[in-house]
Order: structure tokens, then sequence, then C-alpha cells
């Protein structure tokens, strides 16, 4: 089961330094750093539009870079061709399509389908790897159901099944819990934490700030375009940087059980004013 | 798993009893024994039968199978490239081109009428890659929201050339009808011994569309995910489409109808929307409902040929119908 085991533990799956991106004439990334090792999840946090599910794209080999090196496991991502890139990392999007007329068992079929020849039909061990990616999310009692049946909770868990029967020894999740409720998101939480343990590398996209802290070994804060601060979570995600990053006077504490909070001051000081984001960072 | 089996098994037999049908029936009955007779080469056979059945029935039902077929392919590529249930081969504005072509044969060169395959072909592909290249550059290239949107333009273009010529000529409109109908015609192997490689282009390419469109109905980030450039596969779909939708206009005239039902009656009817089995099973069902509809339109008022066009629909949109009432 472990995708990772071929990978030495020294070589860090991911590295990326002095990305940018730009998207038309617009520049979305100015400077950002990333690392990811196996067996570590990593959260990428930060506020709306400061360029999270961008680098979480670039860095997958989904946006092209304009400046910087991205490599996995050594590897420049530019030099990458799809199929390598599939069988290296999985993207779970923020937003999937829900076809109608496809089962759980067929969008994870599709997962899979990156080990499958152009000509082939699943074999044996096709249909024992998507058994497991649906059982290790815990979707196997749904496998026949049509994914227009599905909750959000239930669909975001198939979304990751169909990431895993990819077998790539990283799983990278762009804010899979954003339209989840409390249940669900901490459902969510609780299998990607386990899939870290496993051995997977994983970069979880997130703006929950006390799911970030309780889950990850490393939060990595963006803001407008770079990254801005990296570390363990709860020295990284400090009053000042709350304040300074969100704007919000906020702190983030953790009691002895691993519940973690976000005290926020929701009604105090002035409100932050809208800035136009295509004037920031005239450096580009 | 047991009903779609029971589609496939369904229109293998249905196509089977057309293919008999389409021999045996038409302004003259021919007996089943001798259409097989005729097929097999056996020499009591009249010579006239033998004609019938050889030259005039046979390519003429060849013809309805692969047009069925191509128009079938070319809904279910551009329907799944797309994501959109409203896609037919209209969308990319091969309709419109391979209907100026037609006319522009028909009505200004009447004594070229052979070209008309040609014509048809030619413009169909013309408006294809005009909406392709507007489609495919600029910011958002490659968006389906703007393919769409050129494509319907697009064909708004080609369909004033078209209505600008009936209007210039309107002696000679009658002409044109039974394109516009969307007919087949008895005059043997040459026309599609003209088109089928470009049948055959869009055919291996549907077959290799396949997986790629699966991974698509997941989004284009999955699809990116695993490998699959979205707006590649959706100009190769979109190519593979126009040129089996054109080849189909240039044998049989406009039955762009098919393309948007078929694919929809295989997913309702079989109750998936794998590409994997909607791509070969809508070629199937293709062919079966446009090789039903020419063998009726030939017999209803033998001797007389009406138009298939009509005829196709009245037989598919009543099941297209039932079908839709009972979808969710």
């Amino acid at each position: 089961m472990d995708a990772t085991e071929q990978q030495t533990v020294t070589t860090p799956a991911l590295t990326a330094s002095g990305v940018q991106v730009k998207i038309g004439d617009k520049q979305i990334i100015h400077h950002a750093d990333l690392k990811l090792e196996a067996g570590k999840l990593v959260a990428l946090v930060g506020p709306n539009g400061a360029g999270k599910s961008t680098l979480a794209r670039a860095i997958a080999g989904i946006q092209a870079i304009s400046v910087g090196d991205v490599r996995w496991f050594d590897k420049d991502v530019a030099e990458m061709k799809g199929r390598e890139l599939a069988l290296t990392r999985a993207f779970v999007p923020q937003r999937a399509l829900v076809p109608a007329g496809v089962t759980v068992r067929d969008a994870v079929t599709i997962g899979r389908s990156v080990h499958i020849r152009p000509w082939q039909r699943p074999g044996a061990a096709d249909r024992e790897a998507i058994d497991q990616a649906m059982e290790r999310t815990g979707v196997s009692v749904l496998s026949e159901r049509d994914l227009t049946t599905l909750s959000g909770g239930e669909m975001q868990r198939v979304q990751i099944a169909v990431a895993l029967a990819q077998n790539a020894p990283v799983l990278m999740a762009d804010e899979p819990t954003s339209q989840l409720d409390l249940g669900a998101t901490v459902s969510i939480a609780k299998l990607l934490r386990g899939l870290a343990d496993d051995g997977y590398a994983v970069l979880l996209v997130v703006h929950d700030l006390s799911l970030a802290a309780a889950v990850s070994d490393e939060v990595v804060v963006m803001s407008d375009g770079r990254s801005v601060a990296s570390g363990e979570p709860l020295k990284t995600l400090t009053r000042e940087r709350l304040s300074e990053v969100w704007g919000v006077s906020a702190s983030l504490e953790v009691s002895g059980d691993e519940r973690t909070a976000l005290h926020v001051a929701w009604l105090e000081g002035e409100d932050r004013p809208v800035r136009d984001a295509g004037h920031s960072g005239e450096d580009g | 798993m047991a009903r779609k089996s029971g589609v496939v098994v369904g229109l293998v037999v249905a196509v089977c009893v057309a293919v008999v049908a389409s021999l045996a029936y038409g302004a003259v009955s021919i007996p089943f024994g001798q259409v097989i007779d005729a097929l097999t080469g056996a020499s009591e056979v009249s010579e006239s039968t033998s004609k019938i059945v050889l030259d005039l029935r046979l390519p003429r039902s060849c013809e309805a199978i692969v047009v069925g077929a191509a128009l079938g392919v070319a809904g279910a590529l551009l329907q799944g490239a797309l994501n959109n249930p409203l896609a037919s081969p209209d969308i990319v504005g091969v309709t419109g081109g391979a209907g100026f072509g037609a006319v522009l044969i028909l009505i200004l060169f009447p004594a070229q009428v052979a070209l008309l395959p040609v014509g048809a072909l030619f413009f169909g592909l013309l408006a294809a890659g005009l909406v392709f290249a507007v489609a495919w550059s600029g910011a958002n290239r490659g968006s389906v929201s703007k393919l769409i949107l050129a494509g319907i333009a697009i064909g708004a273009m080609f369909g004033a050339g078209t209505t600008a010529i009936l209007t210039a000529y309107p002696d000679r409109v009658p002409s044109v009808l039974f394109f516009i109908a969307g007919s087949l015609t008895s005059d043997g192997w040459g026309d599609l011994k003209a088109v089928w490689p470009y049948f055959a282009i869009g055919f291996v390419l549907a077959i290799g569309l396949m997986r790629p469109l699966d991974r698509l109905s997941l989004g284009d980030e999955v699809a990116a995910s695993l490998g699959t450039k979205p707006r590649l596969i959706r100009l190769i779909a979109g190519v593979a489409a126009a040129l089996l939708a054109a080849s189909a206009a240039s044998l049989a005239g406009l039955l762009a109808f098919l393309g948007l039902v078929v694919p929809h009656f295989v997913r309702m009817a079989a109750g998936t929307s794998s590409h994997t089995y909607v791509v070969p099973v809508s070629a199937l069902a293709g062919a079966t409902l446009l090789l039903a509809g020419d063998t009726l339109a030939r017999v209803v008022a033998a001797p007389i040929e009406l138009p298939v066009g009509p005829f196709m629909v009245l037989i598919g949109v009543p099941m297209f119908l039932y079908l839709l009432r009972r979808a969710g």
C-alpha cells in the first residue's frame, strides 16, 4: 500500500524556490518557496487572493511558471510529461465536476487510468488498487452510487479516492473542506492526516487556520503573492502575523488534548480597506 | 452491467434487422432468400435483382451505417469535450458550412453536381477551422463558452450566405431541399470512396479520445492531475467531430439532429455516461437509427423516395421523449 517506499526519506518530494507566476499580464505569484517531504503534511494558508491555489497549481505542473525552480524528487517540473507528473503527484481540485451517469467506482477507475495502457481494460492489480483507494477513504459502500446522489462530504472523499487511485507518493488538495460542514470537515482532516502518517507527502491548501494548526507539520503563509513565513504552525501563526497578513486581531490557541481554536476579536478595530490587487507589488 | 449489455444486444439485433430490410425493401421488394443469394453471388439470381441489391441498395445501406455512426460519434465527442448536453455538430459550425457548400454547388454550379460532397466537406471543415481559430486565440483560449459562441456566430454567417443564395435563385430552391432535409442517394460506391479517409481519421481519433474524455468529465483539474491536457483534448475532439460531421453531411445532407440525440439516447437507455461505452454505442445507435429511417423513407411512398431526415426524427423523437420523461 505504501506508495512512498521506493523514495528515500532524505530527498524532499518537492522543492520549489523563487517561483513566479504570471497569468496574462498579471503577476499572481511574486516569490514563493515551498518544500514537501514524505510523511509530512504541509498546510498552505493565506487570505483570499494571496495566490495559494495558483501556487499549488503551478507546483503541480497544471499552471505554467514564469520564473523559478520547481523540482519533484530532483526533477524539473517543466521537463516532466503528463503521465510522469500523474505518477508523481495527485491533485484534488477545489471544485470538481459532478457528472451524471458516473458511479463512484467509475470515477475511481478514471483515477486509476494512468496505470492502464490505452487499449487495456483494468486488470486484477488495478481493481485491487481501486478497491483499496475506496476503502482507505471510506467510500466502498457508495461504490455503485451515481456521483450526483452524493453529499458534499461524500463527494470530497470520492475526489480523494480518485487521487489515491493514481498511486502517486504526493497528494495535493486545494481547499477540500471549504464547502463542508463541521463533521465532514473533521473527517477529511483526519483522512489527510492519516495519509501523511501512512507516508504520503501531503500539501493542503486551506482557509481554516485552526484546522491547519491541528493537522499540519508545517504551515506556509502566503500574502499578496509571496510566501512570507513558514514553520511549525503555532510558532508561525502568531498574533502579530495574523494581524499583519489577515488584518485581524486574533490568536491561535491549543489546549492539552490537541484541540485548536482561533480566538477572534470579531468586531474590534478598523475595517480593512479594500485594495486593488492589480496594483499590489510593483516590483513584479 | 446487464442493462448496458442489454442495450448493446438490442442495438445489434436492430441494426441486423435494418440491414436486411434495407436490402430487401424499396421500390421493388426482393425476397430474403434472393437477397442472400445476391450477396453471396449465387448464379440463380437474376441480373437485375443482383444489380438492385449490390449496386443500389448495398452501397446506400453502407452509407447509412457510416453516416449514422459518424454523427452519433461526433455528438458524443462534442458533448463530452464541451461538457455540454446541447452540443452537436452544429456547434462547431460544421452544419452551417456544409449547408453553404452544398447550396453553392447545387444552385450556382448545377452542372457540377458531382462536386456536391466535396463542396459540403470543404465548407464544413472551413467553418469548423474558423471556429477553432477564433476560439483558440486571445485570452482564455480554448474555453468552452468561447468555442460555443464562436460556433454560433460563424454558423450564422454561413447560414446567412445560404439564405442569400437561396433568395437570389428561388426557382432552383427545390434542388437543395433533399440536401437540407437530409437524404441518402442510390448512386453506388463513388461518394463513399471519395470521403472514406475523412471518416477513418475521425473514427480513429474518437477511439483514442474515449479515455481522455472520461478524465475530462470529472473536470479540467482532475484531467490535468491525471496528466491529460484539457484544451488539447477539446481541440482534438472538435477536429474529429468536424471531420465526421462534415463527411456525413457530404453524403447525406444535414442530419444534425442525429448527433444531438443519439448520445443522450444511449446514456439514458444504458444509465451510464462513461465514454468508453457511450462513444462506440452511439456509433451503433446512430447507424441503426439512420438505416431504419432511410429504409422507411424509401418504402412508405414507394416508388417515390422521401428524404430520410424527417423519418429518422419520426422514429427517434418518440423513443427519445419516452426516455427523457423517465430520466431524472
